[in-house]
């Protein structure tokens, strides 16, 4: 079966049944899409099918022949995703990582949907999880490209240059 | 079959007291007859017959209830619960101390037919004896002949009820049996105009007889008693709650039957599992996992054919049910749903089974237009969603898609809150759900096991 | 992982047994090993005659070893061979910025990697070499600070002698030498090729900056992995893959120790879509295919008749008996005084006298450490018999002689990569059964093909060694003020050092046991912590933040509930608990002026909710911490809105990275506090995946506000101490607020609907 990828066209003669997610990951070789839990309950497998998150784990491929899939290695290739990555290096979001290609996937079928959710709709849509706790970071980050208030990176700058300023002049 | 569908024990033993003024010792005391009687088994049977034994108790997945995943092929000791304390399966290997290993053909029929067990106290009907009793000679002999030769003898004590004097008095069961049950082997009937009669009543065969469908999916009286055993009944595998589950509809019902189904998907279904309407769940996958697929592609089609003949009830099942693209109006406009339950389904169902509710191929279950969504009843939509599926395993191999339990995730409100939700969308009708209702069954159940489990027959 | 009781402080000089040598002269050996020809290299001890010998092996298709610490490249790149192993802290940014610092090179430009095996890399003062305890900074900082200034004086010289110009006439910006004189200036690229040929100078001889000049450390540096970690280009353990190689899956047994009887059904598993193998292991049967989710579901079909093991009391087995529940019942029936770990003054007699003698039990949950990327490892046997293995680890070195040892490969005989680790947490030490690697040998060995094994999450449940269940049972005495005067706690447990290594600690007291009970900062003039030894069948393990993990909770919940049994307010009490601790004193207010002063409550907050709010302190791996926290109920189940924090480290490099490492740790804690429970009936876990075994998801996730205080004292680590005040500032809280102490975790096994 044929698969669409970062635009481009792909064979694959993996079972119909077999996750997208294996099929990307071993069968292509694109390893920047994660495996975690393997049910749908952490997100690390995010991909965009037609512009829309979907959890690679639990999606036979059989169900995605024909339509268009974005992956984190083509995530830049996308002006959104493109914008998504910046605000992730600018808020130094990551830990680890390894959740990370999820959640940038999820931010950015997120905004392409939505370019100025609220954040009740940040919060309804990272739903991704981060066992290294970046969850702050990242809603940071989505309300900083949501163009929502002041920029929180500038803001979250100002608090660390106050808090070093204060750390040192407490120095006992 | 439910291992643990008798929670009502109460109730039937009640009834039974209230009638028991009127009974006779002698009555309750005696061994019903056998066409056995006095008949010797053979001592080496048939390789054949032993096969024919075996399919037989595939039927009638002796195995679901008599097996423990950890313990030994027919050895017994799975708990049933009931509100009184708990019962346990028995030991159905031929051991002689503490199995069948010194029954008679005859002894054998008694417990299989009529929930007599060989020293003569009454079995629970927990024991589906008023289904098996539609057993032909010829599989009860085979069946004999497979437990007596092909399943190895375990020394293990049956464990004891932990029900309570007086209701663990037996003898008043005889008196539910003798009114509750029909007692006679299957007999032919004639077929729907139109319909193969000799596949029809093989199907019907099955179905009432060792398939004992109607244990879950017939309603049942008062005192627990299925409402109908054949399809002289319209209430007949008319769909019934049972246990924490709502076995559907096995009748021509649109929205909570078969009605949508085709035979092809019914066959499907009993081999395979899934098909594009459902994928089986809750009890039913004991039923799978141990019988259904086991059947022959003959049997499964018979089934397929005598259940297609069952009417559905139009006026009970409401119009038909079809697909609307505009799902229920708290989804809100675009992406961004404002209700809560809304926005739970699309964080935690609908990477599975779809923003659009019709799920993905055969391989996980559209929940638009299917039975949980769509009856009233909700206990089987809360339950799965509490404690999700065990692994569904098809010719031996585990699915790769598996149900998450939420229990631990979801609050009493969550789960209402996103049943609601998909209850009332893309055409569904079950209607809402309450908290106290997902409380209530949060406390009466378990997580299904994430194990993979596989109850050996040998 | 905790070494902490076992560390005395760091020593100015260099700690590994040579000082570093300039290998860049042996370029016979660099080309291979991925250096830029032409580049400076510094690495430690170069063992020459094997470095030969390796790059005779190298023909025989196994890649040589350079101990290649720091590279300057012809083109100005730096690359540096960490020795401490990322895992989301922020390791390898930091050890740029110590390096960069010195050296006077931009540390986001570093290329930073993780080190291999080898003594080269033993750079902290304490002689061990393992990213754990959070002690990679406080423990490296100087060595790492005096390699970058070695360099920095090479490079000094080489321009020196390109110039004909003293050394001490030049100076460096950033990347270059200067000679402000002549405006001249070279590139350190530029240099390098002319220092490769220069001796390394004395260690003496440079002097290291002055705090007051750095330009680097104490600011908020952006890490070097940000962008590859954004962009799924960072390649992790379980990303790895070599020619020809296979993947593998395992099914486990059900319960540690059980072996293989029989597979029921191996040729039904043989004839399965791309299987190649299938293989019984130690207590697991493994399957070897093309792809994993063929090895996985094969694994997952195969029908294993499970044995008892017999007896042996060098390893660990799961009955089938086992409860948590029961376990806690044990632990909390078992009597006695335990082994002193601590003492001061006379608990018993202040006891008696006191006026007022509260007792209590508190219990610890077992937790999962539940990192997000499952164990995986990647094993490859070379023609040479060489056996190279990708595997997640956070002590190369231990990893290496364990592998040596059970797989009989000689230690120079394996070449070991650490990649980057999908969460940390203390799941990557050597856990025996616990860890998949010596699966992976033992699959490379008998396919004769390079093997990738990957635990299913599943598996992963089934065989991650947990945080240690501990009941604990307090006895405080109050005097007629309300003032404790007497505390004792004997923790029923075993220790994870105890449990890893199978046997009772020789001191009868495991310090990783009862850390947290120990090392409290409060003046309680009679006191007494003691370890009940009692030995569990779960595999133990560490956990972020180790014994503080749990013990922290319990002690101060404790000090929460003597303070309302004494009638007194438990921030004043534990200001008057500190009088005369500047240090802690000063943290103490600094946490409430974060949080806009202390309010106990309960009060009712802006959006109408009743809230709450719980203070708690804690002493972890040489940082001092304190925490508040504010709470509500929704729908019977805790809110936690806010947590403020005030850490202590001493003195630190990036404060970024500390916020962040607030923010994470935080969140563990509250993960722990809330959600987390590792629950085991009949010898098995209940959960085997998230959804039965929840951890912190975004929308429970508060608001962190973090204070990073410098006292100036000795450098105390970073990773895991704002963990433990986490979980008792939530509790104290919540006790507060329902009117209902809580003496255990988490805090969804309570219903508040109420």
């Amino acid at each position: 079966m044929e698969l669409h990828i970062n635009g481009k066209t792909y064979s694959v003669q993996s079972e119909g049944d077999t996750p997208l997610l294996w099929v990307i990951r071993d069968e292509l070789g694109l390893t920047g899409t994660k495996y975690g839990c393997g049910i749908a309950q952490c997100g690390a497998c995010s991909v965009l099918v037609d512009g829309e998150v979907m959890r690679s784990c639990v999606t036979p491929v059989e169900g995605v022949k024909g339509r268009n899939i974005t992956t984190i290695e083509g995530v830049e290739e996308d002006p959104i995703g493109q914008r998504v990555v910046a605000a992730w290096v600018e808020h130094q979001v990551p830990q680890c990582g390894y959740c990370q290609s999820g959640q940038v996937m999820a931010a950015t079928s997120l905004l392409k949907q939505t370019p100025q959710p609220s954040e009740a709709q940040i919060a309804a849509s990272m739903t991704n999880l981060c066992r290294c706790g970046t969850y702050n970071a990242i809603s940071a980050a989505v309300q900083d490209l949501a163009g929502g208030g002041p920029s929180a990176a500038a803001e979250k700058a100002r608090m660390q240059a106050a808090t070093a300023a204060n750390g040192r002049g407490m120095r006992s | 079959m439910s291992k643990r569908r008798y929670r009502k024990i109460l109730a039937i033993v009640g009834a039974a007291l209230a009638v028991v003024i009127a009974a006779t010792t002698w009555f309750v005391n005696r061994k019903p007859g056998s066409p056995f009687d006095g008949v010797s088994a053979s001592t080496s049977p048939s390789k054949a017959l032993i096969e024919r034994g075996r399919y037989v108790a595939r039927l009638a997945d002796c195995v679901a209830c008599h097996s423990t995943p950890h313990g030994k092929p027919f050895a017994g000791g799975l708990e049933m619960s009931t509100p009184l304390g708990s019962i346990y399966t028995t030991n159905i290997t031929p051991d002689k101390a503490t199995g069948i290993g010194g029954y008679s053909l005859a002894d054998f029929a008694r417990a299989l037919r009529h929930g007599v067990a060989g020293d003569g106290h009454r079995l629970y009907p927990a024991m589906p004896f008023p289904s098996y009793a539609k057993l032909d000679d010829a599989d009860v002999r085979a069946l004999y002949a497979y437990f007596m030769h092909a399943v190895r003898p375990q020394r293990q004590p049956d464990r004891k009820s932990d029900i309570a004097w007086p209701m663990n008095m037996r003898w008043p069961l005889a008196l539910w049996s003798a009114v509750f049950t029909d007692g006679g082997t299957y007999q032919r009937n004639a077929a729907p105009a139109g319909v193969d009669a000799t596949l029809w009543n093989r199907g019907a065969y099955i179905v009432q007889g060792p398939g004992h469908c109607g244990s879950c999916h017939t309603p049942r009286g008062a005192v627990m008693n299925e409402k109908a055993y054949d399809g002289s009944s319209r209430q007949y595998l008319a769909g019934a709650l049972l246990d924490g589950w709502y076995a559907p509809s096995l009748r021509g019902d649109v929205n909570i039957g078969l009605g949508r189904w085709s035979q092809a998907d019914i066959v499907r279904f009993l081999r395979e599992g899934r098909n594009a309407h459902a994928v089986v769940y809750g009890s039913m996958t004991d039923a799978y996992n141990n019988s259904t697929q086991f059947m022959s592609d003959a049997d499964l089609k018979a089934i397929a054919v005598y259940l297609k003949s069952l009417p559905g009830n139009p006026k009970q099942d409401g119009p038909p049910w079809q697909y609307q693209d505009t799902p229920n109006p708290a989804l809100g406009s675009g992406a961004h749903p404002q209700a809560a339950g809304a926005r739970l389904y699309l964080a935690k169902c609908g990477f599975c089974h779809g923003r659009d509710g019709r799920g993905q191929g055969t391989w996980i279950p559209p929940l638009a237009g299917s039975v949980a969504s769509m009856s009233r009843h909700d206990a089987s939509a809360i339950n799965i969603t509490l404690n999700g599926s065990t692994h569904i395993v098809a010719q031996g191999v585990p699915d790769g898609y598996r149900m998450p339990a939420f229990r631990h995730q979801l609050s009493d409100r969550d789960v209402a809150e996103v049943l609601s939700f998909i209850r009332t969308s893309w055409g569904n009708r079950g209607g809402s759900v309450k908290p106290q209702d997902v409380k209530k069954l949060r406390q009466r159940t378990n997580p299904a096991s994430s194990d993979v489990i596989i109850l050996q027959m040998r | 992982m905790s070494q902490s009781t076992d560390i005395n402080g760091h020593n100015e000089t260099f700690p590994t047994d040579e000082t570093p040598t300039n290998i860049s002269r042996r370029r016979f050996l660099l080309a291979s090993a991925g250096v830029a020809a032409g580049a400076l290299v510094l690495g430690f001890g170069l063992p020459l005659d094997t470095a030969r010998a390796r790059g005779a092996t190298a023909a025989a298709g196994s890649p040589p070893r350079v101990p290649a610490f720091l590279e300057i490249r012809p083109d100005g790149g730096i690359r540096l061979q960490s020795p401490f192993n990322e895992g989301g802290q922020g390791i390898f940014t930091a050890m740029a910025q110590i390096v960069g610092e010195e050296l006077d090179a931009d540390p986001t430009h570093f290329l930073v990697e993780n080190a291999p095996p080898g003594k080269q890399y033993t750079v902290m003062s304490n002689g061990m070499r393992i990213t754990g305890g959070s002690m990679s900074v406080r423990f490296g900082y100087t060595a790492m600070r005096r390699i970058g200034a070695l360099a920095r004086m090479m490079l000094l010289q080489a321009a020196a002698h390109q110039w004909g110009i003293a050394v001490g006439e030049l100076t460096t910006e950033p990347g270059r030498v200067i000679h402000k004189a002549s405006g001249k200036s070279l590139d350190y690229g530029q240099l390098a090729p002319h220092a490769m040929a220069l001796a390394v100078p004395d260690a003496d001889s440079v002097k290291l900056k002055d705090p007051g000049q750095f330009r680097w450390i104490g600011k908020p540096v952006k890490r070097v992995d940000v962008y590859d970690k954004s962009t799924g280009r960072v390649e992790y353990t379980i990303d790895t893959r070599v020619d020809g190689m296979l993947q593998a899956a395992v099914q486990h047994a059900p319960r540690l120790g059980m072996t293989v009887g029989r597979i029921r059904n191996e040729a039904q598993i043989k004839a399965m879509k791309g299987v190649h193998s299938v293989h019984i292991l130690d207590g697991a049967v493994a399957v070897v295919a093309e792809r994993w989710w063929n090895a996985k579901r094969a694994a997952e079909t195969a029908q294993v008749d499970w044995q008892e093991p017999k007896p042996d009391p060098s390893a660990r087995h799961m009955p089938t008996d086992f409860s948590t529940k029961s376990y806690r019942e044990h632990l909390a029936n078992a009597s006695g005084d335990g082994e002193t770990a601590e003492s001061k003054g006379h608990v018993g007699d202040a006891l008696k006298g006191a006026q007022t003698v509260v007792n209590a039990t508190y219990s610890s949950q077992y937790v999962h450490h539940a990192q997000l990327e499952p164990p995986s490892a990647l094993a490859h046997f070379h023609d040479d018999g060489t056996l190279e293995i990708w595997l997640p680890n956070q002590a190369p070195d231990m990893f290496l002689a364990d592998i040596a040892k059970r797989a009989g490969v000689d230690a120079d005989k394996i070449i070991l990569h650490s990649p980057m680790l999908g969460g940390f947490f203390g799941r990557h030490f050597l856990y025996g059964p616990g860890n998949p690697y010596m699966q992976a040998v033992q699959l490379a060995k008998a396919t004769g093909r390079p093997i990738k094994l990957i635990w299913s999450r599943e598996e992963e449940f089934l065989r991650d060694p947990m945080r240690p269940m501990a009941v604990v049972k307090f006895r405080g005495g109050l005097d007629a003020n309300g003032m404790p005067v007497a505390l004792e706690a004997i923790s029923a447990t075993e220790g994870p050092t105890e449990g890893i290594a199978n046997q009772r600690s020789k001191k009868k007291v495991d310090d990783s046991a009862v850390e947290g009970l120990t090392g409290k900062a409060y003046a309680i003039p009679n006191r007494r912590i003691a370890q009940l030894y009692v030995k569990t069948p779960a595999m133990l393990a560490y956990w972020r933040s180790v014994g503080h993990s749990m013990n922290d909770f319990l002690y101060e919940t404790f000090l929460d509930e003597l303070a309302d049994k004494g009638g007194q307010d438990p921030f004043e009490l534990r200001m008057k608990l500190l009088k005369g601790n500047q240090r802690l004193t000063h943290l103490l207010q600094a946490v409430a002026e974060l949080a806009g002063g202390w309010k106990r409550g309960p009060f009712t907050a802006a959006d109408g909710s009743r809230r709450a709010r719980g203070v708690a302190m804690a002493s972890p791996f040489g940082s001092q911490t304190a925490a508040i926290a504010e709470v509500s109920l929704e729908n019977g189940q805790v809110r936690v809105h806010d947590i403020w924090q005030a850490v202590d480290p001493g003195s630190i490099v990036n404060p970024a990275i500390i916020d962040a490492q607030v923010a994470g740790a935080t969140a563990l804690g509250l993960s722990e506090v809330l959600l987390e429970e590792a629950v085991y009936e009949n010898g098995q876990p209940r959960a085997r995946n998230y959804d039965m075994y929840p951890i912190l998801p975004p929308d429970r996730m508060p608001k962190v506000h973090a204070r990073i205080v410098e006292s100036g004292a000795k450098m105390g680590g970073i990773g895991e101490p704002p963990l433990p005040a986490t979980p008792p500032a939530v509790a104290n809280a919540v006790s507060h607020l329902t009117g209902q102490r809580i003496r255990s975790m988490p805090l969804s096994q309570y219903d508040f609907s109420a």
